[in-house]
């Protein structure tokens, strides 16, 4: 509980509707995207001022009390899971878009401006953001930058780290910093990198200066069946191997196809085992030529059916279908958990096969939907959080699908954040050396500790008994930390 | 998500309608993007997100005071939430369950309580608003001015009747409750289009509001009331071979296209307001299937004067029933220039008595359309609710008109 | 080898300089120290065309790299400078040196996945991985990138690559300065397949970059002439063989928006990256610069000789350089690795 001194303060610098207290009120406020972990705020604050904020930041580093931060809280790794006795902080209401330089190609917004905001604002100006998360109608830009979000477009655009030119924020000791500029580099350490993707345990973001890039002459999807989902899978390979670099490559199998199409209504064929999107943008004859060999190449690697969009309506539908492809299997279940392994492309194939047994044994359906042109998986593990005991059992599949991709040389998350889902499997990822390093970061920026603590970094003490359940081939991680 | 009903609830038919929508919400956030109330106000209990969570702890027994019936309240109805639910969350539908149960477990204040009452009884009967509406008009001079924006001058001269011979096709209409006070040209402008075409309007004698008012104000039994006295007024001619009931204002569509619905426990009515459900149509989703005749009409009748349009399309046309595109492609066959309109799917801020319930929000979102609707520089602003009509005039000097007088 | 290379740090006394190739010595501040010679850690450790991933330890040559790459119809997306034949991975990394093709396809930074390196206390650290996409813990690897070797000795990384362009092919036109600022930011807002951009003498090349067909419209449309020998001017520019480049004058590079408007400052200007990149032969006093590229919202940095005791990177603001020295303190407590590179502080 926060002292009731602490909430005095606050509310000495907040009006009263920018400070939540009463259960009630807080209790919408207990989880993100991710529903399986909740936890009640003490409070919740909604700042509409940077001075606010800043106050808040003081109040907090005086106090020794913990700050947890949220944006349109549509993370999907639990990042904004309230911490008991800590603050939750809000960014919502800063949600506008400061400016837009068409020449320059860059935009300044607050931390609360959506993601397609951006794009949309950007439109007239043929210009638009291109790091695209599913989530892009309503997650805000202050969370991708926290997440470092990627989205269909990352294997040629990149990630958010990619297209954010600057950013500035406040640190728990009250520093604010500008990192970045509009100029392509900057003097010193490229912090604008280490804070990208930071999980909000560094600082807070008060603004973000985006790249702007004009939008391609042309874009066309094509659509390929595939009556076996390792054929699909060897396919995406095929198509990198062939010299093109599709703007998108997704892959969905049955069960996402059929949760998307019965959103969407975008002409998927319901009786393929696995089917792949493929994006290819740039100049009138690029694409052109791109659609040609990408077609060739799908159908000489099993293609069951090979579909061109046949306008930009139909691209749409297409991509809608797979952009609410998450929450459209809430039509199959009433509960999914998303995992967001990544591994070498290569792997694909066998990486699927292990799943389908992996869903086998732990009796739970699983629906495939991937980032596949990066090797980004995400397995929507479907269940009932009504039914004792099945939410655990869902969680051990995914912990289980996560080591399966480590151990295929790839990582535990690939745009969604560790946050406190993925905290586990940190310690199967990295060493205690590299979990020291990432400690001496966070002491870098916050040497108490007061920021969305227990998040993003497990502690080696949290290893030593996460690795004390999961002895692997006899060999005992973090043998060298003491047990308890 | 994961839900516990409370077990005086868990059983009940609302109670288990509640559970069946919760569960299909997986919490995605999606709907807080195009909330026009979150967009205001920026706090999640404002959202259809924020709501839902608001609900379900009240359905699962938690204690509720007045900050969750002022969360409720403050829900324009738009359903442009559901709209964009990937999960399909009947939010709608929530929500009335949602906002009777804490109607029920709070009590509002005096005041709260006799102007929401006023507006339930007041509104839905046409002869008394009507009456009001002109002493309103007589009196404006001397209102203050927040008073008397809200009152609509009386309508624009009318285009004299043409002689309307009977046809063999026959279609009702409803007048509604406060339309042909406000806004009688509507009708008389669609009855003749549909004239055009070779289909007589007709109007039953008894029917009134559909039910939508009181409804929405947590009157619900007098809004079922209502629902029940047009089942009665429109069966008759139903029986004679009426092919449809059509509908001028897309708000009383959305509630005509539910009386099935609504009425689904009432043993007696279920079947008829099912059936009544499936005839009501909206007069644009009446001539995209007549639009063969409708050029013919067109052609013979000759041009007239091209407008540039910027159409709103108010969410109970595109949300509430999914109609999108309709509009705007009829407009383009009768010779007028659809204007680009950007946010075109958010609130205008009228719907129903919220512009009167919760004026702060409903003029802020009132200009933020107005500043999208008047950007491109229009003749005439359309819209297909008599509600949203008289809202956005009250902001605007661009003439707001129902599209149906512009063909 | 890693294993000596981290007992030497563990064990010594005095401050390291890192080097391998040397080609970078003239970069930074002039530091003295022990050399601590990173040149035998070389080798390419996997490379696979289908997954648009390499992994090599930071000894190698560059030029190796790059053939290898060559051979698959694939390349380095960033076009790092070479400055001479001796230059390494790892040397490329430190100094975070992009060439022509950055604005267009990304920085050094942009396109590494993973990083090995030992920190100041000997310490091998693993950081990132070879996936396109990793957000698992801090983002250290691309820390590291233009960090100059003062967090931590890189020894190896995993980068993603590009297929090579199809065709490529240079423009150029006569426009003074303005008009070619302005067209080089007008084009970039545009879809076309420009690839590297130049300002020198009233001359602006263009580099094009694609499909022959995208390429030959995008002629068509921009109209200029044909320059014979694109590959070798962008070479000789990328590594600073052009007579430009020669002689005593100090070199200063800016980096500015790419808006940013004509520079004021004396001496001979390149302007390259779309008008992001400002080369400038000068003797004009260093603070004057400083001011000049700070107020148009960029930095100035001394490339090569001058007087680098005016710093050779733009000052850091106050704040700013409390959690460099912090971060130092964390990688190198005993600040033993290539102390004083980037600003004397640390």
């Amino acid at each position: 509980m926060i002292a009731p001194k602490i909430i005095r303060r606050l509310q000495s610098v907040l009006p009263p509707d920018c400070l939540l207290l009463a259960t009630e009120d807080l209790k919408p406020f207990e989880t993100d995207g991710l529903t399986a972990f909740r936890n009640i705020p003490d409070v919740v604050a909604l700042p509409e001022t940077e001075n606010q904020v800043k106050s808040i930041l003081r109040i907090c580093h005086e106090s020794g009390t913990p700050i947890v931060f949220r944006g349109a809280g549509t993370g999907v790794s639990g990042g904004a899971l309230p911490v008991d006795g800590a603050v939750l902080l809000a960014m919502t209401r800063f949600n506008r878009i400061l400016s837009i330089d068409p020449l320059a190609r860059l935009a300044r917004v607050q931390p609360g401006v959506r993601n397609l905001a951006i794009s949309e604002a950007a439109a007239p100006f043929n210009l638009y953001y291109a790091p695209d998360p599913s989530s892009q109608i309503a997650c805000t830009i202050g969370g991708n930058v926290a997440e470092n979000s990627g989205g269909v477009h990352c294997l040629k655009y990149g990630l958010t780290v990619h297209n954010v030119l600057s950013i500035r924020v406040l640190t728990i000791e009250g520093d604010e910093l500008v990192i970045g500029s509009e100029a392509l580099d900057s003097p010193g350490y490229d912090l604008l990198a280490l804070l990208t993707g930071s999980e909000g345990m560094l600082a807070v973001t008060l603004e973000v200066t985006v790249k702007l890039l004009p939008k391609p002459e042309r874009t066309q999807v094509v659509l390929a069946a595939f009556d076996d989902i390792g054929k699909g899978g060897a396919a995406v390979g095929a198509v990198i191997a062939g010299g093109v670099l599709p703007a998108g490559l997704e892959m969905m199998d049955r069960l996402a196809v059929e949760a998307a199409e019965a959103y969407a209504h975008a002409g998927y064929p319901l009786n393929a085992k696995a089917i792949l999107l493929v994006e290819v943008d740039g100049t009138q004859e690029e694409v052109s030529e791109d659609v040609m060999r990408v077609r060739e190449i799908l159908l000489a690697a099993g293609a069951t059916e090979v579909r061109t969009a046949r306008d930009e309506a139909e691209q749409k539908k297409f991509w809608a279908g797979r952009k609410a492809a998450f929450p459209a299997v809430g039509r199959l279940a009433p509960d999914y958990y998303c995992m967001d392994g990544t591994i070498p492309r290569k792997s694909l194939p066998d990486v699927l096969k292990r799943m389908a047994a992996l869903s086998e044994q732990h009796a739970l359906p699983v629906a495939n939907v991937f980032h596949a042109g990066d090797g980004n998986l995400h397995p929507l593990i479907l269940y009932d959080a009504n039914r004792p005991g099945e939410w655990e059992k869902a969680e051990r599949f995914g912990a289980d699908i996560l080591e399966l991709c480590v151990a295929h040389g790839g990582s535990i998350t690939g745009e969604h954040g560790v946050g406190i889902e993925k905290i586990n499997q940190m310690c199967v990822q990295f060493g205690s050396a590299e979990l020291g390093a990432f400690h001496g970061i966070k002491a870098c920026f916050d040497p108490d500790g007061l920021l969305n603590p227990g998040k993003a970094v497990p502690t080696l003490h949290r290893c030593a008994e996460y690795g004390a359940m999961h002895v692997r081939g006899g060999k005992l991680p973090f043998a060298e930390l003491p047990r308890f | 998500m994961q839900t516990q009903l409370a077990d005086s609830l868990k059983d009940t038919p609302e109670g288990r309608e509640a559970d069946r929508i919760l569960r299909t919400c997986v919490h995605c956030g999606f709907c807080l993007a195009t909330c026009p109330t979150y967009q205001i106000l920026g706090d999640e209990l404002d959202s259809p997100r924020g709501r839902i969570y608001l609900m379900k702890q009240m359905l699962e027994g938690a204690a509720v005071t007045n900050r969750t019936l002022t969360h409720l309240d403050r829900c324009l109805t738009c359903r442009n939430c559901e709209t964009t639910c990937p999960s399909g969350v009947e939010y709608g539908k929530l929500l009335d369950i949602g906002r009777k149960l804490a109607e029920s477990k709070v009590a509002r204040p005096l005041s709260q309580q006799l102007q929401r009452k006023a507006l339930a009884t007041m509104l839905p009967q046409k002869k008394l608003f009507g009456g009001l509406l002109k002493l309103g008009r007589m009196a404006k001079p001397f209102l203050p001015a927040t008073l008397s924006l809200k009152i609509p001058p009386s309508p624009l001269s009318r285009q004299g009747r043409e002689a309307i011979t009977p046809h063999a096709r026959k279609m009702l209409v409803l007048a509604g409750c406060v339309q042909p006070a406000l806004a009688p040209q509507i009708n008389e402008a669609a009855t003749r289009v549909l004239d055009g075409i070779g289909i007589s309007l007709i109007e039953a004698e008894n029917a009134g509001c559909c039910g939508a008012l009181s409804f929405h104000l947590n009157f619900q039994e007098q809004g079922l009331e209502a629902m029940r006295r047009n089942i009665d007024a429109w069966w008759p001619h139903v029986q004679a071979g009426a092919e449809a009931i059509m509908m001028t204002a897309s708000g009383c569509g959305v509630t005509v296209k539910e009386y099935g619905h609504h009425l689904r426990h009432d043993s007696r009515y279920a079947e008829k307001a099912a059936r009544i459900s499936a005839l009501t149509r909206d007069v644009s989703e009446v001539l995209l299937s007549e639009e063969a005749a409708l050029r013919g009409w067109l052609a013979r009748r000759g041009p007239r004067e091209s407008s540039r349009v910027s159409f709103h399309a108010p969410c109970t046309l595109q949300h509430g029933q999914k109609i999108t595109g309709v509009v705007e492609a009829l407009l383009t066959v009768a010779g007028h220039t659809i204007m680009p309109v950007s946010e075109s799917n958010l609130c205008c801020g009228s719907a129903g008595t919220y512009s009167l319930l919760e004026p702060d929000i409903s003029s802020k979102l009132r200009d933020r359309k107005l500043g999208h609707l008047s950007a491109p520089q229009p003749d005439v602003i359309a819209t297909a609710n008599i509600g949203c009509l008289t809202h956005l005039q009250s902001g605007t000097p661009i003439p707001v008109r129902h599209w149906v007088e512009l063909l | 080898m890693i294993e000596a290379l981290g007992e030497r740090i563990r064990a010594t006394q005095t401050p390291l300089v890192i080097r391998a190739g040397g080609s970078k010595d003239f970069y930074g501040q002039q530091i003295e120290g022990d050399i601590l010679d990173v040149s035998g850690h070389r080798g390419i450790v996997s490379y696979e065309p289908g997954e648009l991933v390499l992994t090599a330890k930071c000894g190698t040559p560059l030029a190796e790299i790059e053939a290898l790459l060559d051979r698959h119809g694939q390349m380095l997306g960033f076009e790092p400078p070479h400055f001479g034949t001796a230059s390494t991975l790892g040397g490329t990394l430190a100094c975070g040196l992009s060439g022509p093709r950055r604005p267009h396809a990304g920085s050094a930074r942009d396109f590494v996945l993973g990083m090995e390196i030992l920190d100041g206390t000997g310490q091998h650290l693993k950081f990132g991985g070879q996936v396109i996409k990793n957000v698992a813990g801090y983002d250290a690897s691309r820390l590291m990138v233009g960090s100059l070797g003062t967090l931590g000795v890189l020894v190896q990384a995993s980068l993603k690559v590009l297929p090579k362009p199809q065709s490529e092919l240079t423009l150029q036109f006569e426009l003074d300065e303005t008009t070619a600022l302005k067209r080089m930011n007008e084009w970039s807002g545009q879809p076309l397949p420009v690839s590297a951009s130049l300002w020198q003498s009233g001359i602006l090349s263009l580099r094009l970059s694609g499909a022959s067909s995208a390429i030959m419209r995008a002629q068509a449309k921009l109209g200029g002439d044909h320059h014979l020998n694109g590959p070798d001017f962008w070479r000789q520019h990328r590594d600073h063989e052009t007579a430009f480049f020669s002689g005593d004058l100090p070199l200063w590079r800016l980096s500015l928006p790419p808006s940013a408007p004509p520079s004021s400052l004396a001496g001979k200007q390149i302007i390259t990256w779309g008008g992001a990149e400002r080369w400038l032969k000068t003797d004009a006093d260093a603070a004057e610069i400083r001011a000049w590229a700070a107020a148009h919202g960029g930095h100035a940095t001394l490339f090569m000789g001058g007087h680098k005791a005016a710093g050779a990177f733009h000052p850091l603001p106050r704040a700013l350089m409390k959690y460099h020295l912090r971060l130092k303190g964390q990688f190198d407590p005993r600040g033993m690795l290539n102390r004083g590179r980037m600003y004397p502080d640390f």
